[in-house]
């Protein structure tokens, strides 16, 4: 087996696709370091990620197969789903060949499965557009705790930058250790100490308890119906959320 | 009384407007400005009832002079009656919205004194909200039916989304339950939205500047059951909105029993069911170009409460059916049962690449439970039962929900 071993980027990625066309040795997979674990058999190729061959392949997919195309790629490659370079690489080989006719070839399995997957972290992400919630803490800073399923808090960024641009804010991915800090004029993403204390601001209590009243009461008593309710929330979201405690 | 109170009556009173909606806008923010709107909608929870809340829904005032016989607030109502401030409104809305709670403001109101009072209160409320505190998020108001024109027309420059609601769908039900409230009245407050939308689209062809108004668009409500009113009577009445006012969507509010007026009907559940048949018959004509005579007539006047409509309609018209998937128009396919936008447009994509096979639409994701008794796949039928409205309506009935059937139809016997 030719294992192809980037360092988890997605510029390590695209280096690593690029490389397949220039080296001699196609990868029968493609691994970010962290998951490697070796074995006998493994015959391993080091790819060092190099921004200038990343780009000529983010530029290619672009305009050679189609700008939604790169969408869905990069959509997928957040997904951190094992195996998903492999099924990156080949729905770009089909890509090549077929140009921006991919997306009709949905009863191609590598097209199915890509367009499956970044439909997954797609939904997510819009998803936690309204699910996320701020607390102000102490110094005029909104904080906001999460843990999604798939690494989506770099695209939820710009809407929030946009939407809440003359506060500041921090978005934190407590499963991944890693947040979004913006200081009204730009967002940075950066590591995050998940043991970190956090203190609220005065009102925060008093704010909180106004949405968890009006959450109560917005409800219909006739209609109850906590299925649905689970169905578009389900509960894995619900742990921060502020009318759910 | 303190502000969490006040939240509370007013919000518990809005709950009964159904409308939900927080798309159709891309209202930008401004500098030192907050809030934006999102053009697809978001929502930001669901409630125990199972529907979203996407805009913080609340009455300027419940303190109502009007008696209508469905509503909470009545006039005779014995309830406790609270009135927000314009300052008060602003502050929940903009504290909620900095912290990610709400997409927007969904402001509505009783009718205190009289129509133009109540409507400049609103209009004062957004007019600030929008420009001392440079507010861009969401904002849907309510117009007040009958109120000065000139009113309504300068909060639409504020909003994104104005509606008056009809409630009731016949002009004999509005006189029997709310007799203050004139069929002409609500009609021409609604015409007069329209005419000023158009208006204004117009100057914005030729003034790239040109203000917005109401930028999203008019919406309505109807109550469903709380009159004798059939859905033939209800799906005509939105049919023609839609095409005359050009109305961006009619919601449908299942009759909540709220008061024991012997003019209402005496139902322990809302008709749940029927609200949803409604909804779905109105999808059918938005978005699946259907016409409300396809799907009811004199002699067939109520929809199926154990068939979808699309479904019903297949049933009666099955000579043209079935339809073969590699070769039936768009058009066609969206008639199909089960198929829906989505599946419709994959398969028209495709197509274009390939035949389909039955295994080939499970693959793009379509979903043949229903679709299966109605189509070919190069020829070939799958739907392994004889094809006779019978047989086929057996194979599609809905599981209906206990709770629920039976009531509607004895309502008013």
């Amino acid at each position: 087996m030719r294992y192809y071993i980037y360092d988890g980027s997605f510029q390590g990625l695209l280096t690593a696709i690029y490389e397949s066309y220039y080296r001699s040795a196609k990868p029968e997979d493609i691994l970010p370091r962290h998951r490697f674990t070796g074995n006998l058999f493994a015959q391993v190729e080091e790819i060092d990620t190099d921004e200038i061959k990343a780009d000529k392949v983010f530029q290619a997919i672009k305009n050679k197969i189609s700008p939604t195309a790169l969408r869905r790629v990069f959509y997928a490659f957040l997904s951190e789903i094992t195996g998903v370079e492999l099924l990156i690489y080949r729905y770009l080989q089909l890509g090549w060949k077929v140009g921006r006719d991919i997306d009709r070839h949905l009863t191609d399995h590598r097209v199915a499965m890509i367009h499956k997957i970044s439909q997954k972290v797609g939904l997510e992400k819009h998803r936690l557009l309204g699910l996320i919630r701020f607390r102000k803490l102490k110094g005029e800073i909104y904080y906001a705790p999460i843990e999604p399923d798939y690494n989506i808090v770099s695209l939820v960024a710009p809407h929030f930058a946009r939407r809440l641009s003359d506060q500041n804010w921090v978005i934190h991915d407590r499963k991944r250790d890693v947040a979004v800090l913006y200081n009204q004029k730009e967002w940075v993403m950066t590591v995050l100490d998940p043991g970190r204390d956090y203190v609220l601001a005065e009102e925060e209590k008093y704010c909180q308890q106004m949405w968890k009243n009006y959450f109560r009461s917005a409800s219909v008593p006739g209609r109850t119906n906590l299925k649905l309710q689970r169905q578009f929330m389900p509960t894995r979201y619900w742990r921060y959320l502020i009318e759910k405690q | 009384m303190d502000l969490a109170e006040k939240l509370k009556i007013l919000s518990a009173a809005a709950k009964y407007d159904v409308s939900c909606s927080s798309s159709g806008s891309n209202r930008q923010n401004i500098p030192g400005g907050v809030g934006n709107a999102a053009y697809s909608g978001i929502c930001h929870s669901w409630t125990d009832d199972g529907r979203c809340v996407s805009l913080l829904k609340i009455l300027f005032t419940n303190d109502c002079c009007y008696n209508c016989a469905y509503c909470v607030n009545r006039i005779t109502s014995d309830i406790p009656r609270a009135s927000f401030t314009p300052e008060e409104v602003i502050e929940l809305t903009i504290s909620f919205y900095r912290r990610n709670y709400i997409e927007g403001l969904f402001l509505s109101s009783a009718i205190y004194r009289s129509e133009d009072y109540t409507m400049e209160q609103l209009l004062r409320t957004v007019k600030k909200l929008r420009g001392e505190y440079k507010f861009n998020g969401y904002i849907h108001l309510k117009a007040i039916p009958g109120a000065d024109l000139k009113l309504i027309s300068e909060a639409g420059k504020y909003v994104d989304r104005m509606s008056v609601n009809i409630e009731l769908p016949s002009d004999r039900g509005l006189k029997l339950l709310a007799p203050r409230k004139k069929k002409e009245i609500i009609l021409k407050s609604m015409g007069g939205i329209t005419s000023y939308i158009d208006q204004y689209k117009e100057e914005r062809k030729l003034f790239k500047h040109a203000p917005s108004f109401v930028p999203a668009g008019q919406s309505t409500q109807l109550i469903v059951g709380a009159t004798p009113d059939c859905d033939l009577r209800i799906i005509k009445l939105s049919e023609s909105l839609y095409r005359s006012f050009n109305l961006k969507r009619v919601y449908y509010s299942a009759y909540v029993p709220v008061s024991d007026d012997p003019k209402l009907p005496s139902i322990t559940n809302p008709p749940l069911v029927r609200e949803n048949r409604l909804y779905q018959a109105d999808w059918l004509l938005r978005f699946y170009g259907f016409s409300a005579g396809e799907l009811l007539s004199e002699n067939n006047p109520n929809l199926d409460l154990e068939l979808d409509p699309k479904a019903s309609w297949a049933l009666r018209n099955l000579h043209l059916f079935p339809i073969e998937i590699n070769k039936a128009d768009y058009r066609m396919l969206l008639r199909v049962p089960g198929i829906g936008v989505k599946s419709a447009k994959r398969i028209a994509a495709a197509r274009r690449v390939g035949s389909l096979g039955y295994e080939d639409l499970k693959k793009i994701g379509v979903v043949l439970k229903r679709a299966r008794y109605f189509i070919t796949c190069r020829g070939k039928y799958y739907g392994e039962t004889a094809f006779r409205p019978d047989f086929l309506r057996q194979k599609l009935l809905d599981k209906v929900p206990a709770d629920s059937g039976g009531e509607q139809l004895t309502m008013f016997t």
